[in-house]
């Protein structure tokens, strides 16, 4: 069988691109169903909008058959078979263009696919103007197994239903008739399924079409909700600056808007009516399969539903450059300080020219460890001089580093063997370190400092060990999340008299309620602990609406790029005691700190 | 076994302590807590007056309470201090103990910590990179945080502490080392038919 031919998980010859960086579309031999059913403002399908020579759609083919997509089913309404079929044949990927008359067949349809294709399945909206790159991270990242693209949640310009993640988690999702709480996301719609989790997507798209071939009440309300949201919204949005009261929500179905605004609300319901892809979101979501965020970062997203629309994207789309914001988005969005403001600067560029050398993650957290062994050798020498060239050294094996993780994330080559060895090295060069600091304080400085060096390296893999089983208890808390069936709209049983949030409050009737909790008259111990415990939670979170406040407490904890600056500077300056003193002293703080914070945490709950 | 308490590395002895005292009330946070308290005491006072015989026996009540948690299924609400609690505490007593008894071994002591904690980090790592931890003998072998303790005073009673160190952190590094590389070697043939049919191709080729 020819490479290009494998199914799951290939791993073809990395391919040069105009800018030299590897690509690896492990995604090689995927099927895709593209949903085309959405119409657009003129009457057509929104996929069959042109643009540059080609449609939307056509331009999204091209860009999954360059992510490795093989073989796609185009889902699409009968009137506009032939405006898909003439627009399909253009890409490399076999597609079978197939009409189904509304969603209930659509959702049968997916069901059927799901059965057939082989290998990782990518459900797809067909109407998407977004950037090739956008895709890759869902599509040809291996950490990737099964999950779905996401966007800020005012991606897609409210043209995306919400979803809300944790820990790279999807926990809800939104569709037409779902919606949910807390949302911190948008679904741009794209679900990458993969083949451990084709029965449970067969299951779900069976389940819905039963649904909605006979809809629940609870459904129908929730539509009702969304599109008189949607009249609120251009409502407000006709008042311009003059911001009137909102009228109440039996009110809003009934504001009066102009003819714009009314098609426009018009178009918006019926694309979300057809929107099976956001409906199968759901379905997945709620029969508890893992679904991983890949994060749209900083590309562009549009549906657009006019020719006038496509025209705009391609204007936004090209003000953006695609390389530079895979390379910046390479950096890890949350890191210490000192890693993001005096190394990440300038190591993506030094990770940008290990990709045109074809250097590979793997030997430069090798290379690393090596000038972290050199730098260790230096401290051991006891002198100034060696003390000094020590702490470049020790700067500079940081730095590449750093330079390994955005090379992996940059050219999307992710080993596990890689992330152990990245992870191990790590440590072995900071205690390699101590040990070469204590030799050299005992050569040159007279001073025995091998029980704080000892005391140091206990302390930190203590430290370490408190991160390592506290997130091990916070993803227990993520696996039990119990889901709601899919009849219901809310995404949680609502408690009785008290709402999650306010715009829940209507939604109460639906979902089973819970026993009333007994009224007690004085607050137990247990009570007043926890009480204490969410006040001292709410002071330290007001630390995070500012952005000193913020790095403040990513500070506090002495990540690696403070640690290993911490030992440069003092080892350079001062000698090893004084490096390990600091050491001790700002890492006890820090074990005291998350500690403190840790428990508090665990007690408002 | 909980992720939580492979992160214990709890040896035979600990299992068997943990096994024998499942009727105990008392939760695997307070009884780790308490040990921590009773050996934290001892290690403060263990100035010179206090005899190495009498340290060890105090150990020992330390490894009886902690231990008498480790078959618990670690789900407590703060169930997450114990492996931390467990590092400090073996970590700190070796350090105490070298001190006390032959304080220029205490380079040797700093290169059986670093066996050790390679060997903890490699847990916590090959469990988030290979989805197993390493296999159950392998926390056997290396005798358990309360064995490692207990066998450290024995040593220190019989005046070879110096002697043990070296040899501890040679046998147990070497143990650590080889397993963790055999593992890696077996987990990169077992996932290669699974991801890829044209490695066959290439031997082909290649012959």
């Amino acid at each position: 069988m020819p490479r290009s031919e494998s199914l799951t998980g290939a791993r073809p010859r990395p391919a040069r691109t105009a800018h030299g960086r590897s690509r690896r579309p492990v995604a090689a031999g995927a099927a895709g169903l593209i949903v085309a059913t959405a119409p657009a403002a003129d009457g057509g399908a929104a996929a069959a909008l042109p643009l540059e020579g080609t449609t939307v759609l056509g331009q999204l083919l091209d860009q999954l058959h360059t992510l490795g997509l093989r073989t796609a089913w185009v889902l699409t309404r009968p009137q506009w078979r032939e405006a898909i079929d003439a627009v399909v044949h253009t890409s490399g990927i076999d597609v079978r263009v197939l009409a189904s008359e509304d969603l209930v067949e659509d959702l049968r349809v997916a069901a059927d696919v799901a059965g057939e294709a082989p290998g990782t399945l990518l459900v797809a909206r067909g109407d998407v103007v977004t950037h090739r790159e956008a895709l890759a991270g869902l599509l040809a990242d291996p950490r990737v197994v099964s999950g779905v693209l996401v966007g800020p949640s005012s991606a897609g310009a409210g043209w995306c239903f919400r979803a809300r993640g944790a820990r790279r988690r999807v926990v809800s999702a939104g569709s037409p008739f779902h919606r949910v709480r807390n949302s911190n996301f948008s679904f741009l719609g794209f679900l990458k399924v993969d083949r451990r989790d084709r029965e449970a997507l067969i299951a779900a798209a069976r389940r819905l079409a039963e649904l909605a071939a006979d809809r629940p009440e609870t459904w129908e309300d929730e539509l009702e909700r969304k599109s008189a949201e949607w009249r609120l919204e251009r409502w407000r949005a006709a008042q311009g600056d003059d911001r009137p009261e909102p009228p109440e929500p039996a009110e809003w179905p009934r504001l009066p808007l102009d003819a714009e605004a009314e098609a426009y609300v018009a178009l918006r319901r019926r694309v979300a009516a057809e929107d099976a892809v956001s409906l199968l979101l759901v379905g997945l979501v709620r029969s508890d399969v893992d679904l991983a965020m890949s994060r749209l970062r900083e590309f562009y997203y549009a549906r657009p539903s006019s020719e006038a629309d496509v025209r705009r994207s391609l204007d936004e789309m090209s003000a953006i450059d695609e390389d530079k914001v895979a390379l910046d988005s390479a950096v890890k969005a949350v890191d210490g300080f000192f890693t993001t403001y005096f190394v990440s600067p300038y190591s993506r560029y030094i990770a940008r020219f290990c990709a045109r050398h074809g250097w590979t993650p793997n030997q430069m957290t090798t290379v690393s460890m090596a000038i972290g062994a050199v730098a260790a050798l230096a401290f051991a020498w006891g002198t100034r001089a060696g003390m000094v060239a020590g702490a470049v050294l020790l700067q500079a094996a940081f730095t590449i580093d750093c330079v390994d993780g955005q090379l992996a994330r940059y050219t999307r080559t992710f080993s596990k063997l890689g992330a152990w060895l990245d992870s191990v090295f790590d440590r072995g060069k900071e205690y390699l370190v101590f040990a070469g600091l204590a030799i050299g304080a005992t050569r040159g400085f007279g001073q025995d400092v091998w029980v704080l060096a000892a005391a140091a390296l206990a302390l930190q893999t203590a430290r370490h060990t408190l991160d390592f089983t506290f997130a091990l208890g916070q993803r227990g808390m993520v696996d039990a999340t119990t889901h709601m069936p899919l009849e219901h709209a809310a995404d949680a049983p609502v408690r009785a008299g008290v709402p999650a949030d306010p715009e829940d409050a209507e939604a109460g009737e639906e979902a089973p309620l819970p026993p009333a909790p007994a009224r007690i008259a004085r607050p137990t111990l247990k009570q007043r602990i926890v009480r204490m415990a969410r006040v001292v939670l709410r002071l330290l979170g007001r630390l995070d609406r500012s952005r000193s406040g913020r790095w403040a407490k990513r500070i506090i904890v002495l990540p690696i790029g403070e640690r290993f600056a911490l030992i440069s500077i003092t080892a350079a300056l001062f000698s090893p005691r004084v490096t390990f003193i600091a050491l001790l002293a700002w890492g006890g703080f820090a074990a005291f700190y998350s500690l403190t914070a840790r428990l508090v945490r665990t007690a408002a709950r | 076994m909980t992720a939580m308490q492979v992160y214990r590395d709890d040896g035979p002895l600990g299992a068997l302590i943990g096994r024998a005292s499942r009727g105990v009330g008392m939760g695997e946070t307070t009884l780790a807590l308490v040990g921590a308290l009773v050996l934290g005491i001892a290690a403060a006072l263990a100035l010179d007056p206090l005899p190495l015989g009498a340290l060890t026996a105090l150990v020992a009540v330390a490894v009886l309470i902690v231990a008498a948690g480790s078959q618990r299924p670690h789900t407590g609400r703060v169930a997450w201090l114990v492996p931390p609690l467990l590092r400090g505490l073996e970590y700190g007593f070796l350090i105490r103990l070298t001190v006390l008894a032959d304080r220029d071994a205490m380079p040797l002591c700093f290169a059986l910590l670093c066996v050790l904690a390679f060997h903890h980090y490699d847990t916590v790592y090959r469990l988030r990179h290979q989805r197993v931890p390493p296999p159950a003998w392998l926390r056997a072998a290396g005798g358990g945080w309360e064995g490692r303790m207990l066998a450290a005073c024995v040593l220190a009673l019989a005046g070879v502490l110096g002697p043990g160190l070296l040899v501890a952190a040679l046998a147990l590094g070497a143990l650590f080392v080889t397993e963790t590389v055999v593992s890696w070697v077996r987990f990169a043939r077992a996932e290669r038919p699974a991801a890829l049919g044209d490695d066959e191709d290439d031997e082909v080729q290649d012959a």
